[in-house]
């Protein structure tokens, strides 16, 4: 029976983190018109995106790569949402917690990157140039963001003495503190190197409509164009959980979560709203300036003052 | 009731309301008209506001979108866009250009009439059409597909040979691959 | 007072009569002088003006056709910063087999100029190099500018008019025929009779 209420849990996850990613990409868009003085596509036109696409006849072979590369993503972003706790205590819906592996910060870094690699596999199959330069373009400026973001992280394990989610979210409750004022370098460090997770202005390097005609997705359209729009939602929304978990003490229940995410997902969308786009090298040495040096500053600050 | 081939069922409601009301657009700015997508795309018109947003590569859009005169040369790279598309996809001829030739009635290199080529579900009148005609037309391309009139690729598939006929009229070195769409 | 503000240009002809025999140059008003030249002359002309009297830019290079004539006429048109003269070099070349010396080791973009006017007249360049097509694609009639070219012919045999566009009349009085309307008066200050 309790194995049935695990699905259970794992399937009511899985919606949840499609609804909610989904309607902030919605929000976002209104947002962004409404920054711009216009009006907006209505918020639930995600969904209308989704299901158009999901309803349109896909007929592009370019080879099994290419077919695999949106599943990889989605696959990488659903495993990444199970090892994420989404609520700390037993909340308004008690499956949530009990889903949870107790993962590891380590395996998730590693299980985070894995959904862009498949991407690029993908892409790299279907033969478009402006696929193979959006995806040396992602990767390079991965490079970038990873190290003040694993810099972050080390600070913490550091400070914590633990590498696992749950045990960094049980010292946080247990102290009653947010590690972002116990570890306030490392915050920065982390929300600094989350403008380039999430590929908004001005590290849409990648994606650059205007140059590279949408990057690594240029040759998918149909269902996999949907596939990676939804697997794009789940993933946004894993990591502004991960990071609410990680520095803001996780969230008792789903209102606070939505709260708490929702206000760290502001950071990247206003911030890119108003900004052009970087190059490639500028986007990577903003990452290696400020925000590596931020970061170590973190770790030193775990280190010798805590 | 279910078996009722002709009956609508709850899953084509979605599907249509969802494909009338969210079209990703590739503009094709081969002409003059490309000067009005902009103001139609920004603040004064908005036309995101209907669902409909800028793609940028054939796969990705349904609505291919012939911004004033086509030459013949470039009648070559709509039809591969055209065909690189992905069903349901829909054609909207854009100025008088696209309807009988326009201005350049007497061109030698100009196609007079875009649906001879490429089926086109709804052409847009004026020389230019200001935003708020674009809107318009989006909107009673909305209508058509509400009704399912909106059938340009059905009728592409099943009239191949004549529009081919047609095509290599004007492309007479014809170098093109064949899409098994 | 005229003959002091065209001194350099009168200056410029002089000088380029005196250097090359065949060779007739006219002011045509300030800064702008014409010269006509043998089409054997034209890269010793050109290089000469470029290398001594400072015309460093090649502006443009344009074509005409004179069937009256059966003529071609090639155009240089070249500027002098220093001077602020531009400095029109024209030749004429045989209709019925129309060739020139190639001028694009003078100025490289000069070959962008020559391709396009091998295609839209059909004259052959000596020792252009690049591509044969240029704008147009598989065209296989005659060069389209030339003026015996009968567009509305060939546009006939080609292409299918949508009925009521034959010709480039005023489709207003069909309009309000098939529509009952008026024409606006609005509209009617713009009407053609």
């Amino acid at each position: 029976m309790n194995i049935w209420i695990t699905i259970l849990g794992f399937l009511a996850t899985v919606f949840l983190a499609f609804v909610v990613g989904v309607f902030y990409g919605g929000f976002v868009r209104k947002i962004t018109a409404r920054v711009q003085n216009r009006v907006g596509p209505p918020v639930y036109q995600n969904f209308l995106d989704i299901v158009k696409l999901y309803s349109k006849k896909t007929a592009i072979n370019h080879g099994w790569m290419q077919h695999l590369g949106p599943a990889f993503a989605i696959t990488a972003s659903v495993t990444s949402l199970m090892f994420i706790p989404i609520l700390n205590g037993t909340g308004w819906f008690p499956w949530f917690e009990n889903l949870n592996f107790k993962g590891d910060l380590i395996f998730l870094l590693y299980m985070m990157v894995f959904g862009s690699l498949g991407m690029a596999l993908g892409a790299g199959q279907t033969g478009n140039p402006n696929s193979a330069i959006g995806v040396s373009r992602g990767l390079s400026q991965m490079v970038g963001y990873e190290i003040p973001w694993v810099l972050a992280l080390v600070a913490l394990m550091l400070q914590t003495k633990t590498t696992s989610l749950t045990g960094l979210l049980d010292y946080q409750v247990s102290n009653g503190t947010w590690m972002m004022f116990e570890s306030p370098f490392a915050f920065v460090a982390a929300v600094l190197a989350m403008l380039g997770m999430f590929h908004y202005a001005p590290f849409d390097v990648p994606f650059a409509p205007a140059e590279l005609s949408s990057g690594p997705a240029s040759e998918f359209g149909g269902k996999y164009l949907a596939l990676m729009m939804s697997s794009g939602s789940i993933f946004s929304f894993v990591k502004l959980v991960l990071i609410v978990d990680v520095f803001m003490g996780g969230a008792s229940n789903l209102i606070m979560l939505v709260v708490k995410t929702f206000a760290l997902y502001m950071i990247p969308v206003l911030y890119g709203i108003v900004s052009p786009r970087y190059r490639t090298e500028q986007s990577i040495r903003y990452f290696w300036g400020w925000p590596t040096f931020i970061g170590i500053l973190g770790v030193i600050y775990a280190v010798f003052v805590r | 009731m279910i078996n009722d081939k002709n009956s609508k069922k709850i899953v084509d409601i979605i599907q249509d309301f969802s494909r009338r009301h969210s079209l990703f657009v590739l503009a094709y700015g081969t002409g003059c008209g490309a000067i009005e997508i902009p103001p139609t795309m920004t603040s004064r018109y908005d036309a995101e506001r209907f669902g409909i947003r800028g793609m940028a590569t054939p796969r990705q859009a349904d609505l291919l979108l012939i911004t004033g005169y086509l030459a013949s040369k470039t009648l070559k790279r709509v039809i591969r866009a055209y065909e690189q598309m992905q069903d349901p996809k829909y054609v909207i001829g854009f100025g008088s250009c696209t309807i009988n030739g326009g201005m350049y009635w007497d061109s030698y290199n100009t196609i007079k009439i875009l649906s001879d080529y490429i089926p086109v579900d709804v052409y847009i009148n004026g020389c230019m059409p200001r935003p708020e005609a674009v809107i318009t037309g989006f909107i009673e391309l909305q209508n058509l597909i509400k009704e399912g009139k909106a059938n340009g690729a059905q009728k592409y598939k099943e009239n191949l040979e004549w529009y081919r006929e047609n095509q290599k009229k004007v492309i007479k070195d014809w170098k093109m691959p064949d899409y098994n769409w | 007072m005229t003959d002091t503000i065209l001194d350099k240009e009168q200056k410029l002809v002089q000088l380029l009569e005196q250097t090359f025999k065949k060779l007739s140059g006219k002011v045509v008003r300030q800064r702008r002088v014409t010269v006509s030249v043998e089409k054997e002359l034209v890269p010793s002309v050109l290089s000469y003006a470029k290398s001594q009297l400072g015309y460093i830019h090649l502006s443009h290079m344009s074509c005409v056709d004179w069937p009256e004539n059966n003529n071609f006429e090639i155009i240089y048109i070249l500027w002098s910063p220093a001077d602020k003269v531009q400095l029109f070099i024209k030749t004429l070349i045989n209709r019925e087999n129309p060739e020139i010396d190639n001028v694009d080791m003078i100025w490289k973009h000069a070959n962008t100029y020559e391709r396009e006017i091998r295609e839209m007249y059909g004259i052959q360049f000596n020792g252009l190099v690049g591509a044969q097509e240029f704008i147009l694609e598989d065209w296989d009639d005659m060069p389209p500018m030339r003026r015996d070219f009968d567009t509305v012919e060939y546009v006939d045999d080609n292409y299918t008019f949508r009925p009521g566009r034959e010709d480039a009349g005023d489709v207003r009085e069909e309009i309000v025929k098939r529509s009952g309307e008026d024409i606006p008066d609005f509209a009617k200050k713009y009407s053609r009779d």
